[in-house]
């Protein structure tokens, strides 16, 4: 391993996303605040919503940020919750932060809850 | 009944405390206890300000309290005022009313969540107009 090249390409990939740092994140949908969808949004990989739907999100990492809103259901490997959601969450990982407010069922393997969130829902642990 | 309740330390600390030892198994209603720490297992009702069940401990049947930590088996409806610690080691079932809960990555939580309070500190745009679903079962 070379020491200086290398290090400092590393220390940039790693400053840019806060969350689960990926070597390549090519395929990365990023949704923005004033979006509004009525519908059903798929991805393979990554998706950050930070937008309102009401519908259905799928993809292998959903990262929905404090300004997002769903009304239906969450699906993914990884979910991680900062906004709202009323609705269904279903996932392997979920993670919610202090600022989620979630209503619904979440289905998981394995939960985090911070402290702060607001969560009226139905638990279902699946192995 | 083989109930331990340890309170022969005699600090005014130790006054309203109620220790279930490893192994011991209580059955009963619980009330006015400031401090509950279960390693054992305790059937019945428990009211405490604050509860700890141990990560061997075993619970079953109503819980309230203050401030809650779980690290170990609880099976029933648990109701904290404040805060609601459920630790990695913990496994939950049944119905949980917070204010403010935490839930470390592992713990397995099987049941209902509510939150205290949710009808008037939250959510002033009323989202849930058309929610029919899991919001009227309670």
């Amino acid at each position: 391993m070379s020491i200086f090249g290398s290090n400092e390409k590393k220390t940039e990939e790693n400053t840019t996303y806060f969350f689960n740092v990926e070597k390549d994140r090519v395929n990365q949908s990023t949704l923005a605040k004033d979006i509004k969808i009525h519908g059903s949004i798929e991805a393979k990989d990554y998706i950050d919503f930070s937008g309102s739907i009401t519908g259905t999100i799928k993809a292998t990492t959903v990262n929905l940020k404090p300004s997002s809103y769903v009304k239906g259901t969450v699906t993914g490997d990884t979910v991680t919750i900062e906004g709202e959601v009323d609705g269904d969450i279903q996932a392997k990982d979920v993670y919610i932060k202090s600022t989620a407010r979630i209503k619904g069922n979440i289905r998981y393997t394995n939960i985090d809850i911070q402290n702060g969130s607001i969560i009226n829902a139905d638990l279902f642990y699946s192995s | 009944m083989n109930d331990q309740v340890e309170d022969s330390t005699a600090q005014d600390n130790d006054a309203k405390t109620i220790l279930v030892g490893a192994g011991v198994r209580l059955e009963g209603r619980i009330d006015g206890a400031e401090h509950a720490d279960i390693a054992g297992t305790l059937s019945g009702t428990l009211k405490s300000s604050s509860v700890n069940i141990e990560g061997n401990g075993n619970f079953n049947g109503d819980m309230s309290g203050k401030e809650i930590t779980i690290s170990g088996y609880v099976e029933g409806n648990i109701s904290s005022e404040n805060f609601l610690t459920v630790n990695q080691s913990a496994t939950i079932k049944g119905n949980i009313e917070y204010a403010s809960l935490q839930v470390s990555y592992g713990a397995k939580i099987q049941g209902t969540l509510r939150h205290r309070g949710s009808v008037h500190s939250y959510a002033p745009e009323q989202t849930e107009i058309n929610s029919e679903a899991e919001q009227v079962s309670e």
